[in-house]
């Protein structure tokens, strides 16, 4: 590979030991920090899940009482968006990987990237710790007012709540800045736009969504909060949408934050694997770009029933099944790209294949509920439960398994253990659906979401169990992944390139040099590793 | 600079500890400030977006027993505004010549309109706090009011660090990345006045 000399300029010793991690600006290792947090969370939150699964499990249980019920439901929601999904895909992932995929040596701002890193974990403190001590909200991931108003939520755990939020966003709008100045000064040379890795694409995207989004939903947060301290009047008397406009004027782009990594993911893994170019490499970076624009445009599919004119209704109906569009266009593309490849089975490409088809249950009852009727049937019931969950872990947590069994041998050195990654593969996609595809027909029955418990009676039995059995076997197969995680120190080596990957960051030693590069690469078409292999025969 | 000498640093270079961070191109920083500035837009925008919610969603606008609050201080700091705008764009261009007196005056003069801009704000805020409290209408006033002039003091907190850093001697014609991002958002600062302005006192 022609290579470009840039001076490496030289600093101290790098630190080691625990002060090398708190002190450090390396984009790796922030990387691994924003890992190890969201997975931590990742924990947290499923333990709430498993609670609210077996206060469920049968009519009438009182496993926890409703009050809490709420508080675990509430957290459940935030954390599992907030401090797991969005750290772990965007500051994650997107920190380690994206410097190394285009050839940098770094982030353009460390330092700003290690602030964004230790405000995201300080307002993952505040908002855990707050729920630890008693100070809980408990009005929903929604913080729907008036429910989080001070006279529905009069306690401390509301503010709580709502400052950590705040922090968050400041913590990842910033983090947004780095990565789109980044992305767009510091390629390697030759990389054109083109020549872009999917996931760098992805990430492009949902930094310039992250900027164009949080900042409203930080107003929102910060009116509610002078209306519950300062006795300002923003959402009093007749005012409950323009919280739901702002709320989901960020929420619903934070679905496409949340799904458009896992689908960059998705688009690196499946060629590898498929050992196949990406079938359609432009239509994919054209519909990654339209789904972060159009993701813009469909924030009021979520209030179908909160009395908008129903002229506007009509039109976000129509956009949001447009957005469909851009989506199933990626989703042909990766069958393409697996159809009659040489499929390398492995556990990375079997989560991509679970991301498919969990994916696209998730995605087709979202375009049933973009039809303002059967929205206004389903809305605020468990069908609605089914068709997140399919989406956000069907999509994005099985994309995020697919990045750690893909990149773990990069980021640690080591292999994992295949048939232990089956194994996870196997229950997580057996798990998840026993858990969340009875809750389509439970929404359908006319259970609402959010309730603390029923009575015997309606049907909803034999749906809820059969979900609290999945979500135990869900529960397992992440225990496996830990044990994976554990045997990983005794893996066998990875080399640089296990894989045969394409992208740049398989051309450094697994863990790279600190410095990724010693000379930057230069790039001549979108997979250089693959001209690499080319050139110089296997040995 | 030859690859040369870097293959003979290799084994340096991998026992030693290196410093990651190196931009490939020049201008990261200001792109950083607009990128950022872009984010503080959208900030805005949602305050906007509540104000245009809410006095859509009103029968009277301004709600009735609601007196909006008086618009000449409100003129006056629009005028401040420009003027602190005109000596910052002089200011930046003194540096372009390398005049580092014009810098220091230019600078002086638009963080001193700044602290004006500020102190003018301040005595409207003594009877904002009632107006805040008393309706969706003057929340939403006072809020943008607030914020903004929270900007205002940010950009005056980064003139004071130019101007102390010009007379340091720290700036000159090539090395000018913090003044002008200081520039670009005192004009962003600006530029959101201007729009608060009409909204809040010439569209009401």
């Amino acid at each position: 590979m022609a290579s470009i000399s840039i001076p490496i300029p030289l600093r101290e010793r790098a630190k080691s030991g625990l002060l090398g991690w708190l002190a450090t600006v390396d984009h790796k290792k922030i990387g691994v920090m924003y890992m190890v947090m969201s997975f931590f969370f990742f924990i947290a939150a499923g333990v709430m899940a498993l609670l609210i699964r077996l206060q469920l499990a049968a009519p009438n249980l009182q496993v926890v009482d409703p009050n809490t019920y709420n508080q675990l439901f509430t957290m459940h929601g935030s954390v599992m968006i907030f401090l797991f999904t969005i750290p772990m895909l965007v500051g994650g992932f997107g920190n380690y990987f994206v410097p190394l995929m285009i050839g940098a040596r770094d982030v353009a701002f460390p330092r700003l990237n290690a602030f964004s890193f230790w405000i995201t974990l300080g307002a993952g403190l505040v908002m855990l710790l707050g729920f630890l001590f008693g100070a809980r909200s408990d009005a929903a991931w929604t913080a729907y007012v008036p429910y989080s108003t001070k006279s529905f939520s009069p306690t401390v755990g509301m503010d709580i709540w709502l400052i950590g939020v705040i922090l968050l966003g400041i913590g990842s709008t910033l983090g947004a800045v780095n990565f789109l100045v980044t992305v767009y000064s510091m390629r390697a040379p030759g990389m054109t736009a083109w020549r872009i890795p999917m996931f760098v694409w992805a990430m492009a995207t949902t930094a310039g969504m992250v900027l164009l989004a949080t900042p409203v939903l930080t107003a929102a947060l910060i009116m509610l909060v002078a209306d519950r301290n300062f006795n300002t009047q923003f959402f009093t008397t007749n005012r409950v949408q323009l919280w739901q406009h702002m709320f989901w004027f960020y929420s619903h782009p934070a679905v496409y934050i949340m799904i458009l990594p896992a689908m960059g993911i998705i688009s690196e893994i499946i060629p590898v694997f498929s050992r196949k170019p990406l079938f359609g490499l432009r239509a994919v970076v054209i519909s990654t770009v339209l789904i972060g624009l159009l993701g813009f445009t469909t924030w009021v599919h979520h209030m179908f029933v909160s009395g908008v004119d129903p002229a506007i209704e009509r039109f976000f109906m129509f956009t949001t099944m447009v957005i469909a569009v851009p989506t199933g266009v990626k989703v042909f593309n990766w069958l393409a790209t697996l159809w009659g490849g040489s499929l390398n089975l492995k556990t990375p490409l079997l989560m991509c294949i679970g991301f498919l088809g969990t994916f696209v249950i998730g995605g087709i009852s979202g375009v049933m509920q973009a039809s303002i009727p059967i929205d206004q049937y389903v809305h605020n019931s468990y069908f609605v439960v089914a068709h997140f969950h399919y989406v956000l872990f069907g999509g994005s947590v099985f994309g995020i398994f697919a990045a750690l069994y893909y990149w773990g041998p990069k980021i640690t050195g080591r292999m994992f253990d295949e048939k232990l990654g089956k194994l996870h593969f196997w229950l997580m996609l057996i798990g998840f659906n026993i858990t969340f595809f009875p809750m389509h027909f439970l929404g359908l029955q006319g259970m609402p979401r959010r309730i603390a418990t029923y009575d015997p009676g309606r049907g909803w039995e034999a749906g809820n169990l059969i979900a609290t059995i999945g979500a135990f076997i869900l529960a397992f197969s992440v225990l496996v992944f830990i044990i994976n995680v554990i045997k990983l120190r005794r893996g066998a080596p990875a080399g640089d390139d296990p894989w045969e990957g394409n992208t740049l960051e398989w051309s450094v030693a697994s863990p790279p040099p600190e410095y990724n590069f010693l000379e930057i690469p230069t790039v001549e078409s979108d997979r250089p590793l693959f001209d690499a292999r080319m050139r110089t025969p296997h040995v | 600079m030859a690859q040369v000498s870097w293959r003979n640093r290799e084994a340096r270079a991998t026992s030693r500890a290196v410093s990651a961070a190196r931009p490939q191109r020049k201008d990261v920083g200001l792109l950083g400030v607009g990128f950022f500035i872009v984010s503080e837009t959208t900030f805005f925008l949602g305050l906007f977006l509540a104000w245009f919610f809410t006095r859509n969603t009103s029968d009277v606008w301004p709600p009735a027993g609601v007196a909006p609050p008086p618009i000449a201080p409100a003129i006056f700091n629009t005028v401040v505004a420009l003027l602190s705008t005109v000596a910052v764009f002089f200011a930046e261009r003194a540096l372009t010549r390398d005049d580092r007196r014009g810098l220091v005056r230019g600078i002086a003069l638009a963080g001193a309109l700044g602290v004006l801009f500020m102190a003018v704000q301040a005595a409207e805020f003594t009877d904002l706090a009632t107006l805040a409290q008393g309706s969706a209408y003057g929340s939403t006033f006072t809020f943008l009011l607030l914020f903004h002039v929270a900007r205002v003091f940010v950009g005056v907190v980064l003139m004071g660090v130019v101007l102390v850093r010009a007379l340091l001697g720290h700036f000159s014609r090539k090395r000018r990345l913090l003044v002008q991002a200081t520039a670009m958002y005192w004009y962003f600062i600006t530029g959101v006045w201007l729009v608060v302005f009409a909204v809040l006192y010439l569209i009401g």
